[in-house]
């Protein structure tokens, strides 16, 4: 909603309440969120994480405001998503953070796994360096458990906490496997992230079914190599892989080879000469156990000068010094994080295995809320964060037969034959434009109609305005709104004479805020532009200085301020309402002119009829929507 | 409920002119119902006032506050008027009258009271009353003659009907759709025995109702 009106830094700080690295989900989150968007009853899910993007790309980060700073220094080991949202959390909550990082760079997986045409380093530096300024101290280049003892650690610190992720690449344990040109994908990718060039001949294969697999096909697509096959045990439904990755990996020039299991690795002459396999006729058995059954009669070879592994990734913890499962995992206890080592936590997927980005920031508010609770006894706005949020129903079918249908906006991208030769990032980013149209498609769940009671007169204006009939009397003549059904178009808001209703984010008292915000610099003949948010280009509005706000709807402007305007400096205002073929709340045009017709009426009586300009509705014609 | 509706501005300019610091006061009761006199449409008004001031002088200050209602002596207890030199009521004529007569300022009226009626819709109302301390609703059929018969007359209709339509254009004769409910009810044979002298001077001579004269003393 707050992109809807262009008021991006508005809607990052909401964003960086909850998550510390939007501009990175924005890009490489599997959007696990949209799958519960309320929208997908109507249509598609709105874009949640590509307009996280745009609030990342468009929207300025806010200064650091850390709480009053504690004593207790923290030890977070690995800066991965993980250690980065702990230490985010941390610090935040005035605790002396310091990051101990193997490697050169922070990121861990998301700078040395992804690859910078999915995640570029800036991108990644943005949400880095916001959360660097909470006063994080950094130590690069120092291995724990061997650089650096974890005692040497705990001496120094209250607390420690693991989240060194996954960092070890699996090989399959065939003939072969060692051969000089068979690579794992993580040196690999990571060779890549830092711009090395590998000869890796003109045919690879990969094995593995993965997005990792996919990943590493792509790059080495980019890295010059002509047939890249990736070789997986799974069948195409089964893959692991998301349909998306396989969907770009294909059209990169990737083959798919599904259901063939790696027999031997075929070498001649000190050279890999190819990958033999045989047919996988399944890969679970009922219980959906890992138990693949071949057909030994059906081989073959793929030929390829380099093979790469992209077969899984374990925990590289074992000089560490705390206890691990059988498979070389972290063990912590679900609640707490506690590991068998007092004072040490650990979190992420060193402990869980291999997990989205999403898991690995939820496991570290987690792990950052346990370190509160056990050094301060007091975690609550921590806990708020990890507490699962009550879904809404579906959009009820009363409510749907209002709603236009109305199609995400596409994101453009790099063309697949350029995208294959550089490393550039291969979605581009909406434009400012681009976002807030697909903004527009939020139902605005959960943001919609509250009551304050106290002030309700019980008018029943709310009742009469709503077009979908969200607000409902209760035994006693008292207004309740149903979350349901509400979609926050404001109607009722503006409206209601008692000033009872709100919505998130919305309020008259906000409107009159951004009114002085905006026109805080005094100005020369300021015309103040009301614009509704679907309007795509402002109509011609005389004079040289003219200001705009943004809202989803004009019926979110009340009249008290629009007429605060005309007070605070504007020499004019002008409402320009939306063109109504694109209307996101199709039954608000009466409202609106009637709105309009009263600003008008008002100020005629105060001789003022040209402070107001209603211009003509704009046209559409001119906008090209990718 | 009583409906009111907001006074033209310069009639409004025009009383407060003499005065330096006013407070708007709204009513959350009858008058926000009225979308006429709640706090929004007290922001309204103070934004409006406001900019008049500073596009025409005099240079008076306008704020806002609001009371739940204007005609009970607890709510206006809490009104703080510390600092204004005059008030202006957005409440009924009751509201006015009462805050008059309890505070030392001049009150004025913002709105115009219209009358006692009910919501036909969104920003709509129609009159149903005219609180004339005689009610004959139970004999004509729930429409008021008082209110809704442009003369008042108590033996209409009389002979500007046409059609069913008042003379004066804007409305139904009220007497014809007694009538006609009378009939629809199955007793329009209690029309004829319609038309009796009202007594007026129930209005006239109620100032004051005690429905405990004992315990709030002799008056």
């Amino acid at each position: 909603m707050m992109i809807a009106e262009g008021r991006y830094t508005d809607a990052l700080q909401i964003i960086l309440d909850r998550n510390p690295l939007p501009s990175v989900c924005g890009r490489i989150c599997l959007r696990p969120c949209e799958d519960g968007c309320r929208r997908c009853n109507v249509d598609d899910p709105v874009a949640i994480a590509s307009l996280k993007r745009a609030a990342a790309d468009f929207g300025a980060y806010p200064n650091a405001h850390p709480d009053r700073p504690r004593p207790e220094r923290i030890a977070v080991i690995g800066s991965g998503p993980t250690g980065l949202t702990v230490a985010s959390d941390l610090a935040q909550r005035g605790f002396q953070v310091t990051i101990y990082e193997a490697k050169d760079r922070l990121g861990g997986m998301l700078r040395y796994g992804i690859p910078n045409y999915r995640l570029p380093d800036y991108a990644l530096d943005k949400d880095i360096d916001h959360i660097l300024a909470l006063g994080i101290d950094v130590v690069t280049g120092v291995r724990i458990g061997t650089d650096v003892t974890l005692d040497t650690l705990l001496a120094e610190h209250t607390a420690v906490v693991v989240t060194v992720g996954l960092q070890g690449s699996r090989a399959l344990p065939i003939p072969g496997a060692d051969s000089e040109q068979v690579l794992s994908a993580l040196p690999f990718l990571e060779a890549a992230a830092c711009g090395e060039k590998i000869a890796l001949g003109n045919n690879v294969v990969v094995v593995g079914g993965g997005n990792v697999a996919m990943d590493v096909a792509r790059t080495a697509r980019r890295m010059g190599a002509e047939h890249v096959d990736v070789v997986c045990l799974e069948s195409e439904d089964e893959m692991p892989a998301s349909d998306d990755e396989v969907h770009e990996a294909r059209q990169e020039g990737v083959t798919l080879h599904c259901s063939w299991g790696p027999v031997e690795v075929a070498a001649a002459e000190d050279n890999v000469c190819g990958l033999d396999v045989k047919r996988c006729v399944s890969v679970f058995d009922v219980d959906k156990r890992f138990s693949p059954k071949f057909d030994e009669d059906e081989v073959r070879r793929f030929g390829a000068d380099t093979v790469i592994f992209a077969t899984g990734q374990f925990a590289d913890v074992k000089d560490l010094g705390v206890e691990l499962t059988p498979r070389g995992g972290v063990i912590a206890h679900p609640e707490s994080c506690a590991t068998s080592v007092p004072r040490v936590y650990a979190a992420g997927d060193v402990v869980t295995g291999p997990s989205r980005v999403v898991d690995a920031i939820a496991a570290g508010h987690r792990v950052a809320m346990c370190i509160v609770r056990d050094l301060t006894n007091d975690a609550h706005p921590l806990a708020a964060l990890i507490e699962e949020s009550n879904a809404l129903g579906e959009v009820p079918q009363s409510m749907k037969s209002k709603l236009e249908t109305r199609r995400r906006v596409q994101m453009e991208k790099l063309e697949f034959y350029e995208a294959v030769n550089t490393f550039d990032e291969i979605e581009v980013g909406y434009t400012e434009y681009e976002a807030a149209r697909e903004a527009q498609r939020c139902l605005g769940c959960t943001t919609g109609a509250r009551l304050t009671r106290e002030k309700c007169a019980s008018c029943l204006t709310c009742l009469r305005v709503c077009p979908h009939n969200a607000p409902g009397v209760k035994v006693g003549g008292f207004l309740y709104f149903d979350a349901e059904t509400c979609h926050a178009c404001g109607a009722c808001v503006s409206q209601c004479p008692a000033q009872a209703i709100s919505l998130e984010g919305h309020s008259d008292a906000e409107m009159m805020q951004r009114v002085e915000r905006i026109l805080y610099e005094p100005g020369f003949d300021t015309t103040l532009v009301f614009a509704c948010g679907c309007t795509p280009n402002l109509p011609a509005i005389p004079g040289d200085d003219v200001r705009k706000i943004t809202v989803t709807c004009l019926l979110r402007v009340a009249e008290a301020t629009a007429l605060k305007a005309l007070q605070s400096g504007a020499s004019r205002i002008a409402l320009a309402g939306c063109v109504e073929a694109n209307c996101r709340y199709p039954h608000a045009r009466s409202l609106v002119a009637q709105r309009t017709a009263k600003i008008a009426a008002t100020l005629h009586q105060l001789d003022m009829d040209k402070a107001l300009i209603v211009p003509r509705e704009s046209q559409e014609e001119d906008v090209h929507l990718r | 409920m009583i409906v009111m509706r907001l006074k033209p501005i310069a009639e409004i300019r025009e009383m407060v002119s003499r005065h330096r610091r006013v407070l708007l006061v709204g009513c959350n009761t009858c008058a926000a119902v009225s979308l006429a006199g709640g706090e929004t449409e007290v922001e309204t008004l103070v934004q409006t006032l406001r900019l008049a001031s500073a596009q025409f002088g005099p240079a008076t200050e306008f704020s806002g506050g609001m009371l739940q209602r204007q005609c009970e002596p607890e709510f206006v207890e809490k009104l703080d008027l510390e600092g204004f030199d005059a008030v202006l009521s957005l409440g009924c004529g009751a509201g006015v009258a009462f805050l008059s007569e309890n505070e030392g300022i001049p009150i004025y009226p913002a709105l115009d009271t219209l009358f006692i009626g009910a919501a036909k819709g969104l920003g709509s109302w129609q009159a149903e009353c005219s609180a004339c301390g005689k009610c004959v609703l139970g004999e004509t059929a729930g429409i008021c003659p008082t209110t809704r018969c442009a003369k008042g007359i108590m033996n209409g209709p009389c002979g500007g009907v046409k059609d069913g339509r008042c003379e004066l254009g804007d409305r139904d004769c009220a007497w014809v759709q007694i009538y006609d409910r009378l009939e629809a009810q199955g007793r329009g044979d209690q029309f004829d025995g319609l038309g009796d002298t009202k007594d007026n001077s129930v209005n006239s001579m109620t100032c004051e109702w005690d429905m405990n004269p004992q315990a709030g003393g002799e008056k």
